[in-house]
């Protein structure tokens, strides 16, 4: 029991290499049988989008060591904040990107301070519980002031192409591939740089630790869930500029998140960028099978029970 | 409570339930069916919860368990009857396969598995269209019992009867003490020799059958099944508020829970037809937050500083 321990904090990250390789002959199979070069362009764009929610799931999970099980929820009220700053006040979403983010993470610090705070020393199942509840009030919420139509903006420039030698596909989703990148250099300067960023990461590792050599643990959690929150609501005003909203958009990319985190190891960022770039081709992929496309949303629940296997497989092994 | 109380509550208040439909009019008949079958589900989640295994996936085997039954009875042309226990043994037949993987999982992997399962079930019912109908769903030519609102009522009835024999016989039996040494400490029950797997098999596809069984008989009672209708999420949520609020670990938590919000979420469904959900969301919260014990946990808590303190 305790090499096993020992293993698991001495490489925290490096679970997901044999899962990844599995995934990625997969995908290798499938690719070649069904070629089709769109498939892979449309993968990438979509594990853009999985990263870019996934990683503040991360830096919650790693730090305040919460399952937030209504992240996609707060993805969701971020959307629909944009919506109204495009409606109303006719903000662009990459202009209200800062205000909702700013928003949000205020929203989140209260969340905070209301609710997670006050179960941070409950069972673990008190907080997954707790967290289901905040997402089934936040979705409802949302669906009994807007019902649960679905909106969308109209926005010109989302459907701008790009051609390759014959290919042709939509380019705006690069955005997405594009804040993930952002978002996972960003933590790591943050983390590793800064103080308040070093003394979070030193709160994640050991808590009582952090509290003897001076740091503030209380207000550390809450700023690392107001950022996390915050984040996620950019990405949710970025989520807004091509998506589809409704109340229960988000509950699909909390558990993707989820699987993404678990699949990379807590606490490794970058390594969901890979994770993600395996799901988003597989799904996309299966997708493009013609007679299948339903079928993609089984690709993460193989995926994480792979994941687990693994794991327990090669902790059996030491 | 003294004992002799304690001893025949039970009993009056099932005697209560029994003589029910002979005393309401149409209008509580229904909401009470709906609540007993909110609450049959309730007392199965408790049932496994007490493992320290949270499931989100109570619609998941709810929906199978009603597929299994509307499939047997237009293919197979079970009776009805027959068919809402094949529809539990789906159900466990399911579990039994999927324990040998999910199992294996803790906490928040098992929770976000079996959260997970609902919508895999459902993926994989839409989208086999030749056998389940797809998402057009299946319509039974007739109801069981011709409809008739009482026998429906004791039909729902008897599934919670059976939920609470099975949770009595889970909180009498030696199953008890493996799944609360489970739920406490696990690497010290595995030391004392639980064969802990096992244990988590037995209350892993015991709750799914009785979870089947009550998605039989929902389709049986409605006489329509489809992807949408029987795989909402609905099914995980009330149940699970009930029990929470009711207290867990216990059979007259739950029950006590289902009551209560049943009947708060008819009066509200009247009064915000849209949105009502969101009060079972707060519920939970406030539960878990104010009084993570339940109703029935923080009366026992007291009963039981009474007596110490006597």
């Amino acid at each position: 029991m305790r090499v096993v321990v020992t293993r698991s904090i001495a490489r925290p990250g490096r679970t997901w290499q044999p899962v990844l390789l599995i995934a990625l002959t997969v995908i290798g199979t499938a690719a070649i049988s069904v070629w089709k070069p769109t498939a892979l362009v449309y993968g990438v764009q979509r594990a853009g989008l999985y990263a870019a929610v996934a990683i503040p799931m991360a830096l919650i999970l790693g730090i305040v060591h919460i399952v937030n099980l209504a992240h996609g929820e707060l993805m969701m009220v971020a959307a629909y904040l944009s919506y109204f700053a495009a409606r109303l006040l006719g903000l662009d979403p990459f202009v209200s990107l800062v205000p909702v983010a700013v928003v949000m993470a205020i929203f989140g610090l209260l969340v905070y301070l209301l609710t997670v705070k006050h179960a941070l020393k409950a069972p673990e199942l008190n907080q997954l519980i707790l967290t289901f509840g905040l997402a089934i009030a936040l979705s409802q919420t949302v669906n009994l002031m807007f019902t649960s139509q679905s909106w969308k903006l109209s926005l010109g420039y989302v459907s701008a192409s790009a051609t390759v030698g014959d290919v042709s596909f939509g380019v705006f989703d690069f955005v997405y591939v594009a804040a993930a990148i952002a978002l996972a250099a960003g933590l790591q300067l943050f983390l590793k740089r800064t103080r308040m960023g070093k003394a979070a990461l030193a709160v994640g590792q050991n808590p009582r630790g952090a509290a003897i050599v001076g740091i503030d643990v209380g207000k550390t959690y809450a700023f690392v869930f107001a950022l996390a929150v915050g984040l996620v609501g950019g990405v949710g005003s970025l989520f807004l500029a091509k998506q589809a909203i409704f109340p229960m958009v988000g509950g699909p990319y909390t558990m993707k998140s989820f699987c993404l985190v678990a699949m990379a190891g807590v606490g490794n960022i970058v390594g969901i960028l890979y994770c993600s770039l395996a799901l988003g081709l597989a799904e996309s992929i299966i997708d493009g099978i013609r007679g299948y496309a339903g079928w993609s949303n089984m690709v993460f629940f193989v995926i994480i029970i792979a994941t687990i296997l693994v794991r327990s497989w090669r902790e059996r092994k030491v | 409570m003294t004992k002799a109380v304690r001893r025949f509550l039970p009993v009056v208040v099932i005697a209560a339930a029994v003589v029910f439909p002979f005393m309401a009019g149409p209008y509580p008949l229904a909401v009470a069916q709906s609540v007993l079958i909110s609450m049959a589900l309730a007392v199965s989640w408790d049932m496994l919860l007490r493992s320290g295994q949270i499931s989100f996936g109570i619609a998941g085997f709810f929906g199978i368990g009603a597929y299994g039954a509307a499939l047997t009875t237009l293919k197979l042309s079970a009776s009805p009857i027959i068919s809402i226990l094949l529809a539990g043994a789906c159900s466990a037949a399911v579990a039994f396969m999927l324990g040998f993987v999910i199992l294996r999982l803790r906490k928040v992997y098992f929770a976000i598995t079996t959260l997970a399962l609902a919508e895999i079930f459902q993926v994989i019912i839409h989208n086999w269209g030749d056998f389940t109908g797809g998402p057009e769903g299946i319509v039974l030519p007739s109801l069981i019992f011709n409809g008739d609102a009482r026998s429906l009522y004791w039909l729902a009835l008897a599934s919670v009867l059976l939920a609470c024999a099975l949770s009595a016989l889970f909180q009498r039996s030696r199953l008890r003490f493996a799944l609360t040494a489970v739920r406490n400490n696990e690497v010290s029950a595995r030391s004392s020799g639980i064969a802990i797997f096992s244990y988590l098999m037995i209350a892993f596809v015991t709750t799914s059958f009785l979870q089947g069984i009550i998605g039989g008989i929902h389709v049986q009672i409605y006489g329509y099944a489809s992807p949408d209708s029987v795989f909402d999420a609905n099914y995980t949520l009330l149940p699970l508020a009930m029990a929470l609020l009711g207290g867990t670990y216990s059979t007259p938590g739950p029950v006590l829970g289902a009551v209560l919000l049943g009947v708060a979420s008819e009066y509200l469904k009247l009064k915000i037809p849209y949105g009502h959900l969101v009060v079972y969301g707060i519920i939970i919260v406030l539960v878990i937050l104010l009084l993570p014990a339940g109703l029935y946990g923080q009366y026992r808590k007291r009963v039981k500083a009474r007596a110490a303190h006597a």
